[in-house]
């Protein structure tokens, strides 16, 4: 299996602005949220990108993006009928191919030297079916993230056959469904936000968004009967990734970024200087 | 291998069948011992839930039942050690019976130390089978996650979008869940208690049937259970129960945990239950608002949950409690996301899911209920039945079946339309106005069960049976072949496993719907674990009208007559009925529909009207406008806005009646107010109290020799037999039965007339104490052809139901001389002291319950502090039903009002022979005019012969003991220490022979005197003055609402006729008798022991009934 494309989402309304917003990087060199998503499908060797936007939004998100060496297409969704959604607007991009597939407003920062999404085509390649990472995560972040029950693959670490998924489940959902042998109770395996998918997905998006009775289907209940159709995979990443879009997002993903960058040290001197000040104030003013 | 643990272990159920009582028919003692040895030993080896508590219930069995039989333990003297007392109290019950067996290797058996040894073996076992509920509970699936969730960062619930207002200043719309109760179409035999489930899957079976109810003739019928929630514009949980008229607001974690303090305990466990608040919050000290916030993820929200029962009183055995706990967690679980859908029905994972929880619920409120009593979730008919653990159950392993078992719902094929209809038009269901605790009954079922004795376990068989015929006569279609089947039921099995669970009141009113239906009346069906509160009576349907409307008033005039000795909660009512088809179901009300019940704003609005109006909150306001709406144009406006008038209005006539009402009967039955005020002044004072009422330390308690007691059990002594016999024939003796009290402790307070209880099946019929004490005295006049005088004392409370009775039963065809001894005084009741609560609850030990039960109680005892602090310690007790504030004053009084007013004058005059008198309570249902123990009497020339047994465990209050030197009877409260009392051998059975000349010498009167009344009173005066009064604190119930019932702690005072025997002038004899002549009944879960170990017979043999 061959992945050359990727689909990044990043037409959440409200949220316009974020992949707009300017961060350092490891190189330490000024560039856009936009620019380090899309760098994180360069890394993995993809060329054809394809970004789904707001109606209005490809001129202004054209500029940010600085990779010469990749094809940009941008496709506005203009019926906001929510995440599932704007995948199933890349379904002619992508074709009759297996993709790459993750959201705009997320940074990844993690250990590999490729990055996550290097590692993640190199497993879809290797098993050749649709693959997401997980994470390890505890019961009280199960609000934020889709999640995932399976069993582990014989003679491969850190990889599960997905049977179900359930977006955002209650405590009482996942531990009756999502169960996942050799975890500790009380930890799941939620969606990292990168996934490789093979096409069967846009058929079940189709199927899902012309049912009437669903009005903004999620991408978890089409992963769900994607399950049930195709040998599906999790496989964990030990990565971080930021949501910029949440409260202290951008300022966490930029602290991420230094701390694995050129200017780690500068930055940790700053940081000891801000506390010892405060620590001097505080004395002083005791 | 000994052979019981072989019986245990055996997998061939020819074997696994067999009873105990059959091995141990057979077994001599030194068997007994060595299998009792074994099965201690290899109890603890074992995996399996079953054997280990079987092997406990053997045990137990072993030691209530059969050892006590032998000789070689019958009136051993060996003590129970306080040690393992103390253990026992403290449910540590390995440690207790270490010790006890320890005690029993050292001193050889022994009645008291096998009653001991049953006591914790019985313990150990509920305690186990609880705890393995517990277990599984926790451990089901989808729970776990509650009891690790420790701090509101922790937590994952989040409340649904669509229950959030709509825009600022709205008002949330309104989550409203409906749920059906539930009967039990076939009665299955008590299969649905949790253990026989998980022991038996195979015969754990019930037909259940999720019903709408009304009162009959008022509204059409509909789920009597609702739950309703919504978003409140306050960072609170407030908990309304618009039935029980009580309402909190909630601003700290803790206090969801604290079930005890009001009546919230059920609503406060179902937002446990449900996750909104989980398990493992308790004692975080985190914030309430923190958590709403997650929940909401708002700031300054909170929940309001309110709970609604239409009309059902409690104890209607259709498991309204279990039901409305289900619709409280259910309407959780759809607010959180739990249930995939807000409205509708709940899908089949959710309902197993909220019956999970409900039995949590259950457990958090120190409840419990059967694995059937939340079937009101599922729609329509359908089977229940116990499922084999298989592997990935949490049971595998541990027991045959799992906790939770299967829901077949019945389609309208199998059970078509018309014989829904048809069972509809058939049958009449009625709450027959008892409200009991079928705690014991549950008990006594499990232990059967567990120990097999052959009838009861062919009975469980044909129990079984009789619902397969009713589920083919359901789809036959045939309702009068299933009326003659519940009736065959109740007749047969029913009866068989459980004698206690019919009683007079149902037989009569089953002879007497027969009487008057004759051939259209199909079939009697108990609902419930007893019968005397829900019950069902089918009809062919052409009689069911005129059936309907006749058995209200039959069942009031039944129960008129009865309520001297019965305890009804309630007036007997009539229901409506309809199958519910849907289960529990929501609906999302919201705009103009979103309003709450109208006793919802009748108990609410009273509160905001008396807020400025500028301070209302916009759910305030909106609730108003809504109400004032309601009560101008929507239907009913007119008796909606009367009934919320009546609310805000004084009621100050009432209270005025019950005050004049009480002072008449204060003044009617003597009450001496100067005794009264000294009482209290020196309760007040800290004079008198639970804690003065002990001897001092300084005094010397021991044991009495052996030598200070006759032993009447051993053997017959021909000489004294033949005393005894002339004085009966010689017509010398008079039995005075007391019967002046209200049998506290058999009804829990409820004041009824202990001596008039039908509290037995004796030879065929229901049998009150007083008949039976009658039946004894015909069978002694007509052994000796000398009619023997019968003196029956009464109190306030007893003496004209008691009269009553006895005119309509004919004296029970006693045709000898009958005497009723009306009492001469009474006592008003007060609100305890503080510090006397204290010592009862705190200094004295006492039985500590299971530990959530032991939390609940404890926290409904620091209420009770607060109640008795804000009505003032020690003033009179008055807001309670008259009769309900006066009390007994101890039956010393009782002999000597004999002498006041005028009985033994006149029993004198007529029977100048006359010289004796045995006096027994009118629960000690085995003493009678034993020729041996009156010879004995007469030959001692003793004032007064006391019977004394030896001391079993549950022996509290006593006994006989040698204090200075001097045998003595003394009061348990008056002993300095409670390990003290295990230190005495006997315990006194409270039966005591008197020669009368003697015992009018002690009062300083004589015969003659007797006529002189006032010689008489002051007399009694002066003696009473030197007997100790006691302080004791008693239960008393209040009823309100539909069957409600309040216990509250009261303060009384009694003087004790065991003090007597302290009198120097009192020349007294002790004898000991066996323990079926001296037992007194004090509780009916005593009754099923008392059945099975002979007494019943004993005392059936003693007996002469005319019929």
């Amino acid at each position: 299996m061959q992945i050359r494309k990727a689909v990044i989402t990043a037409a959440g309304p409200g949220q316009r602005t974020l992949p707009m917003q300017l961060l350092i990087d490891q190189q330490g060199s000024e560039c856009s949220v936009l620019s380090l998503v899309v760098r994180e499908a360069s890394r993995a060797g993809i060329n054809d990108v394809c970004i789904v936007v707001s109606p209005g939004d490809e001129e202004p998100y054209s500029k940010l993006v600085t990779q010469d060496s990749v094809r940009l297409t941008f496709i506005p969704q203009r019926d906001p009928r929510g995440y599932a959604h704007a995948v199933f607007c890349a379904r002619e991009f992508v074709g009759d191919e297996p993709f790459l597939h993750f959201v705009g407003d997320h940074i990844y920062v993690g250990p590999e030297s490729g990055g996550s999404a290097r590692r993640l085509i190199d497993a879809a390649t290797t098993a050749g079916c649709s693959i997401s990472t997980v994470q390890i995560t505890r019961e009280n972040l199960l609000p934020y993230f889709g999640a995932i029950g399976g069993q582990p693959v014989q003679g491969k670490p850190g990889f599960y056959r997905i049977d179900t998924v359930l977006e955002k489940p209650t405590p009482t959902e996942a531990e009756q469904s999502l169960i996942v042998p050799g975890l500790r109770s009380g930890q799941y395996l939620c969606f990292y936000g990168m996934h490789v998918l093979t096409p069967a997905i846009f058929e079940i998006l189709a199927e899902l968004l012309s049912d009437s009775a669903q009005k903004r289907p999620s991408l978890s209940s089409a992963l769900a009967i994607l399950a049930q159709r195709e040998q599906y995979l999790a496989m964990i990443h030990k990565g971080q990734r930021f949501d910029v879009g949440v409260k202290y997002g951008l300022f966490s993903a930029q602290l991420a970024l230094a701390m694995h960058g050129r200017d780690r040290d500068k930055v940790l001197t700053e940081i000891i200087q801000v506390l010892a000040t405060r620590e001097q104030s505080e004395g002083s003013g005791q | 291998m000994s052979a019981l643990w072989a019986i245990i272990t055996a997998t061939d159920p020819d074997i696994r069948n067999r009873s105990l009582d059959s091995f141990c028919e057979h077994a001599s003692t030194s068997d007994l011992i060595a299998e009792a040895g074994d099965l201690e030993a290899r109890r603890h080896s074992s995996d399996s839930l079953y054997d280990r508590v079987r092997a406990l219930f053997f045990l137990y069995a072993i030691h209530r039942f059969h050892l006590p039989m032998r000789p070689e333990s019958a009136t051993s003297r060996s003590h129970i050690p306080y040690a393992g007392v103390e253990r026992l109290l403290n449910r540590r019950y390995e440690e207790a019976i270490s010790i006890f067996l320890a005690a029993q290797s050292a001193h050889g058996l022994g009645d008291g130390i096998s009653s001991a040894l049953a006591s914790a073996y019985r313990g150990l076992a509920f305690q186990t089978l609880a705890d393995q509920v517990r277990r599984s509970v926790r451990s089901v699936r989808g729970n776990q996650w509650m009891f690790r969730t420790g701090h509101p960062s922790d937590y994952a619930l989040r409340l649904r979008r669509e229950l959030l207002p709509s825009a600022l200043g709205q008002p949330a719309p309104i989550l409203h869940e409906a749920t059906p109760v539930r009967m039990d179409l076939s009665h299955s035999g008590w299969s649905d208690i949790f253990f026989l489930g998980m022991d038996l899957p195979e015969g754990a079976r019930v037909l259940n049937v999720s019903i709408n109810l009304a009162l009959h003739d008022t509204q059409s019928p509909k789920p009597p259970v609702e739950a309703y929630l919504r978003v409140i514009d306050r960072p609170v949980i407030r908990l309304v129960s618009v039935d029980l008229d009580a309402s909190v607001e909630i601003r700290e974690l803790q206090e969801i945990f604290d079930f005890g303090r009001d009546y919230l305990g059920l609503l406060k466990a179902a937002v446990i239950a449900s996750g909104i608040v989980p398990a493992g919050l308790e004692g975080s000290d985190q914030p309430l608002a923190d958590l709403l916030r997650q929940l909401t993820q708002r700031e300054g929200l909170g929940l309001e949950i309110v709970s609604h029962v239409n009309n059902i009183p409690k104890g209607s055995r259709l498991a309204v409690s279990t039901n409305l706990l289900a619709s409280l967690i259910s309407v959780c679980m759809r607010a959180t996301g739990q249930a995939a859908s807000l409205t509708g029905q709940l899908a089949e994972p959710e309902r197993r899911l909220v019956a999970a929880r409900a039995i949590l619920g259950e457990w958090l409120g120190g409840s419990g209920g059967g694995w059937q009593d939340s079937g009101g979730v599922w729609p329509g008919i359908k089977l229940i039945e116990g499922v084999r653990a298989m592997e990935g159950d949490i049971e595998f392993g541990i027991s045959r079946g799992r906790l939770l078992p299967n829901h077949r719902i019945l389609s309208s094929d199998e059970v078509t339309l018309k014989t829904r209809q048809h069972l509809q038009d058939s049958l009449v269901l009625v709450h027959g106005g008892m409200a009991q605790d079928v705690g014991p009954i549950l008990e006594m079922v499990t232990e059967r069960y567990l120990l097999r004795s052959a009838k009861e376990w062919a009975a469980r068989r044909e129990a079984g049976e009789i619902l397969d015929e009713i589920i083919d006569e359901l789809r036959r279609g045939d309702v009068g072949a299933i009326g003659r089947a519940t009736q065959r039921n109740f007749d047969g099995p029913l009866q068989e496993i459980i004698p206690w669970a019919s009683n007079l009141y149902t037989e009569t009113l089953i002879r007497e719907v027969r009487a008057k239906f004759g051939s259209a009346f199909w079939g009697f069906w108990m609902l419930g674990g007893m019968s005397g509160g829900g019950m069902g009576f089918i009809f062919d349907p052409v009689r069911k009208p005129e059936a309907q409307n006749a058995l209200g008033p039959m069942m009031r005039e039944v129960s008129q007559r009865l309520a001297g000795g019965v305890p009804f909660a309630m007036q007997p009512v009539v229901y409506d009925f309809s199958i519910n088809e849907n289960g529990t179901f929501a609906e999302l009300l919201s705009g103009e529909s979103a309003v709450l019940p109208d006793g919802y704003y009748n108990l609410m609005l009273p509160a905001l009207l008396r807020k400025e109006q500028r301070t209302l909150s916009v759910n305030e306001r909106a609730d108003l406008e809504r109400f004032s709406f309601r009560c101008h144009a929507a239907s009913g406006a007119q008796e909606r806005t009367r009934t919320f008038l009546n609310r805000l209005l004084p009621q100050a006539q009432n209270g005025n009646d019950r005050a004049e009402t009480l002072q008449s009967l204060l003044h009617q039955y003597g009450f001496d107010p100067l005794q009264h005020e000294r009482i209290q002044t020196e309760l007040r004072a800290g004079q008198i109290g639970l804690a003065q009422n002990r001897l001092p330390a300084s005094v010397t308690i021991e044991d009495v020799a052996p030598d200070q007691v006759f032993d009447a059990t051993r053997g017959s002594d021909a000489k004294l037999r033949k005393l005894g016999e002339e004085a009966l024939a010689s017509g010398s003796v008079a039995v005075v039965t007391l019967a002046g009290g209200a049998g506290s402790r058999w009804t829990h307070g409820a004041g009824v007339v202990k001596g008039l209880s039908p509290f037995c099946r004796l030879a065929g019929k229901h049998r009150t104490f007083l008949e039976v004490h009658l039946a004894k005295s015909r069978r002694t006049s007509r052994a000796y052809n000398s009619p023997v005088p019968h003196i029956v004392t009464t109190s306030y409370l007893t003496h004209d139901p008691t009269d009553k009775l006895l005119k309509l039963e004919n004296n029970y065809g006693y045709t000898g001389p009958l005497y009723l001894s009306p009492s001469r005084s009474v006592g008003l009741r007060m609100i305890p002291m503080v510090r006397d609560l204290r010592f009862a609850w705190e200094s004295v030990p006492q039985q500590i319950l299971d530990a959530q039960a032991q939390k609940v109680r404890d926290s409904s005892r620091a209420a009770l502090i607060s109640w008795a602090q804000q009505c003032g310690e020690g003033s009179d007790y008055t807001d309670n039903l008259p009769l309900q504030c006066l009390h007994p004053v101890g039956h010393w009084y009782e002999v000597p009002n004999i002498f006041r007013n005028g009985v033994l004058r006149n029993l004198l005059e007529a029977q100048p022979n006359l010289r004796y008198l045995m006096v027994h309570n009118v629960d000690t249902v085995g003493a009678d005019l034993d020729a041996q123990i009156l010879g004995r009497h007469i030959s001692t020339g003793a004032t007064m012969t006391v019977e004394v047994m030896t001391r079993r465990i549950e022996d509290r209050g006593g006994g006989l003991a040698s204090v200075d030197g001097r045998a003595r009877l003394v009061e348990g409260l008056a002993l300095p220490s409670e390990d003290t009392e295990f230190r005495l051998s006997y315990y006194n059975s409270n039966t005591c022979w008197l020669s009368i000349d003697a015992l009018l010498g002690v009062f300083g009167l004589t015969r003659a005197d007797l006529a002189d009344e006032r010689k008489v009173a002051d007399a009694v005066r002066a003696l009473s003055a030197r007997v100790p009064t006691y302080i004791t604190i008693k239960d008393v119930k209040k009823r309100w609402g539909e069957g409600q019932e309040d216990i509250f702690p009261v303060t009384q005072f009694e003087k004790l006729w065991v003090d007597m025997t302290a009198l120097a002038q009192m020349n007294c004899d002790y004898v000991l008798v066996r323990r079926m002549r001296g037992q007194q009944l004090k509780e009916p879960a005593q009754l099923d022991g008392w059945l099975r170990d002979g007494s019943a017979d004993y005392v059936t043999g003693l007996c002469d009934f005319p019929d």
